[in-house]
């Protein structure tokens, strides 16, 4: 298995995560063990059911494991005091139904996150304004999800997760809901803002053709890593 | 954007929803203004009405009646000496059905006893003497009867001349039908009897010594009690009861506005279950979410509250040109009571919310990913 900078500090640092449902029948995660590098393109791969999703929302803090520990940079994730700060300031969501909200235009969806900062209202907009100009809708900050096609309100959804500086991006099939056309250009969008940002991206995907894009895929099944593997071909 | 937009956004995604939520508090609120503002203008109109006749202690026995009951008119006698005591005026007063009025206040007074001397003709004159079979409208009397100077007047068996038509400075004055006090005893098969007496201290009378005066009377006359003018009504039986009544109804209109923003509140926190767990995964805190339904349903209660003191002050002002109850009381909307309203209605709006920001601070994050 490749356990990239395993000698220095990690992102996350997972041991023996284990995540039940109803009592113990259903075991979502069988004691997980991994370590993810600051800035690591990490794919997470495995059919439905594999774990996959439920390892995406261990590591950004949606839910807690039934047993087993999550280190964020070297400290236990239990411990820290405040998790929706965590979530806030750390972690940036892309979901794969984009999760827009409707009665909000492009440009107030960007800024729903940044309720939790210090910013105030005119910076607030600035950035939003910034940031979908980064995504190229620069032209559509006052149209509301209904009026955007699949793929914008995924770039929306993309510079969301952008807005309060989050240093670890994860995203949980963001191109599944996408034609081939869109789901590349969200796709080439979001490992192209990695490369500028320098974020860990974590995606969770069914498709090869995207994960080949990682420089890790880990493979899940029966919610175990099965294979750990360094992408030599990727971006 | 700022918090006060995601709010307003909240309560306009459902406009029609929304709108109906706010019409329920409306109608509560409606009803605490107009039953409270009216019950509370019965005992304003009187307390002024004694103002304008220059009384300032009123003896009478008022029991679970709306009217106070008839004691012998002897007791007057044994009030005159005591100290303080400058002028007494009897009389005998009743709400009565008169033509075509449902109620109407009628009042027998002493000849020339000095609750006469408030009015002012406006047209006609007044009796000659307590003799005189005859009566005089109060102006808004004799507008709701349609009455003017030399028409008759239906009281119980006999048909009265009236003789004029006054103003008597207060609603309660000028919604009455006036006479001699023999006159109306006789009317009505009470002669001998009195139920009020008007009482006038002397110049320089302390609250105190009212007060003592009050108490004197009382024990000198067990028939009555000597109340403070615009008191008696206050302490009557009849009005607690009218004013619980309005209290009452008026609570219960505004539990079924409490029933309609929580059912409100719920729905919306239903619908958007999946929304809120997607704020709590992009970094909204618990007690952000809570705040938000809290002021949404704040905001109903403050829409409606407004609304519902405007359809208030409207709907009294029509309710009282009706004419079971025209020129009987002035409805008492002041301030006070009209903010009270709005305070309740944003009370009720947060106390609906409640429940609802209870149920959605316990989503959890991980459903956003799910759906």
């Amino acid at each position: 298995m490749a356990t990239p900078d395993a000698g220095g500090a990690c992102v996350f640092e997972a041991i023996g995560l284990t995540k039940e449902y109803d009592y113990g029948t259903v075991q979502a995660l069988r004691g997980v063990d991994i370590r993810i590098a600051p800035g690591e393109f990490v794919a997470i791969v495995g059919q439905s059911g594999s774990g996959k999703s439920t390892l995406l929302q261990m590591l950004g803090a949606l839910d807690h494991p039934t047993a087993g520990e999550l280190r964020y940079r070297g400290a236990p994730l239990s411990a820290h005091g405040d998790l929706a700060s965590y979530r806030a300031h750390e972690i940036g969501f892309i979901f794969q139904a984009f999760h827009l909200l409707p009665t909000f235009t492009a440009i107030e969806n960007v800024q729903i996150p940044m309720f939790e900062t210090h910013r105030s209202t005119s910076e607030r907009k600035q950035r939003a304004m910034e940031l979908l100009k980064l995504v190229g809708l620069e032209d559509r900050l006052h149209h509301f999800p209904s009026k955007l096609s699949g793929g914008e309100r995924q770039r929306v959804a993309i510079a969301r997760s952008l807005a309060n500086g989050a240093s670890v991006l994860l995203a949980d099939e963001p191109t599944g809901n996408l034609d081939s056309e869109n789901a590349t250009l969200v796709l080439d969008l979001i490992v192209r803002l990695r490369r500028e940002q320098q974020f860990t991206l974590i995606l969770v995907t069914h498709d090869m053709g995207i994960a080949r894009q990682a420089g890790r895929v880990i493979e899940m099944k029966d919610g175990r890593v099965v294979a750990d593997t360094l992408n030599s071909t990727s971006h | 954007m700022t918090f006060f937009t995601v709010i307003t956004r909240g309560l306009t995604r459902r406009p029609v929803r929304t709108g109906l939520t706010i019409v329920g508090i409306a109608i509560g609120i409606a009803a605490v203004v107009a039953l409270v503002g009216i019950s509370r203008g019965f005992e304003t109109s009187w307390a002024t009405g004694m103002k304008t006749r220059g009384t300032d202690l009123v003896v009478s026995n008022m029991g679970s009646a709306l009217t106070p009951k008839p004691y012998p008119a002897t007791v007057v006698d044994r009030i005159t000496p005591l100290p303080h005591v400058a002028e007494t005026c009897a009389l005998l007063a009743d709400l009565m059905s008169v033509e075509t009025t449902d109620m109407m206040i009628v009042s027998g007074r002493q000849w020339g006893g000095f609750t006469w001397k408030n009015l002012h003709i406006i047209a006609g004159r007044m009796p000659h003497d307590a003799a005189e079979r005859a009566v005089v409208l109060g102006q808004t009397a004799a507008e709701v009867l349609k009455k003017k100077v030399g028409d008759t007047l239906q009281l119980e068996t006999e048909e009265l001349p009236v003789v004029g038509i006054v103003d008597g400075g207060a609603i309660v004055e000028n919604g009455s039908v006036i006479l001699s006090l023999p006159l109306l005893q006789e009317l009505t098969g009470n002669e001998g009897k009195i139920n009020v007496i008007d009482l006038r201290v002397t110049p320089g009378t302390t609250k105190e010594e009212l007060r003592q005066l009050c108490d004197q009377i009382s024990a000198l006359v067990p028939e009555a009690r000597a109340v403070i003018a615009g008191e008696h009504v206050r302490d009557s039986q009849a009005y607690k009861i009218i004013r619980a009544m309005s209290w009452g109804t008026s609570l219960l209109a505004v539990l079924v506005g409490v029933l309609g923003v929580m059912n409100t509140m719920l729905m919306t926190v239903f619908e958007r279950t999946q929304e809120i767990c997607v704020l709590l995964a992009i970094g909204w805190k618990r007690s952000r979410i809570v705040r938000m339904i809290l002021l949404e349903s704040a905001m109903l209660g403050l829409i409606g509250g407004i609304g519902g003191v405007l359809i208030g002050i409207v709907g009294v002002k029509i309710l009282v040109q009706t004419p079971a109850i025209r020129g009987l009381l002035e409805p008492d909307l002041n301030p006070q009571l009209l903010l009270s309203a709005v305070g309740i209605a944003v009370v009720v709006g947060v106390f609906s919310g409640l429940y609802p920001a209870w149920r959605s601070s316990r989503l959890t994050p991980s459903h956003a990913l799910h759906g």
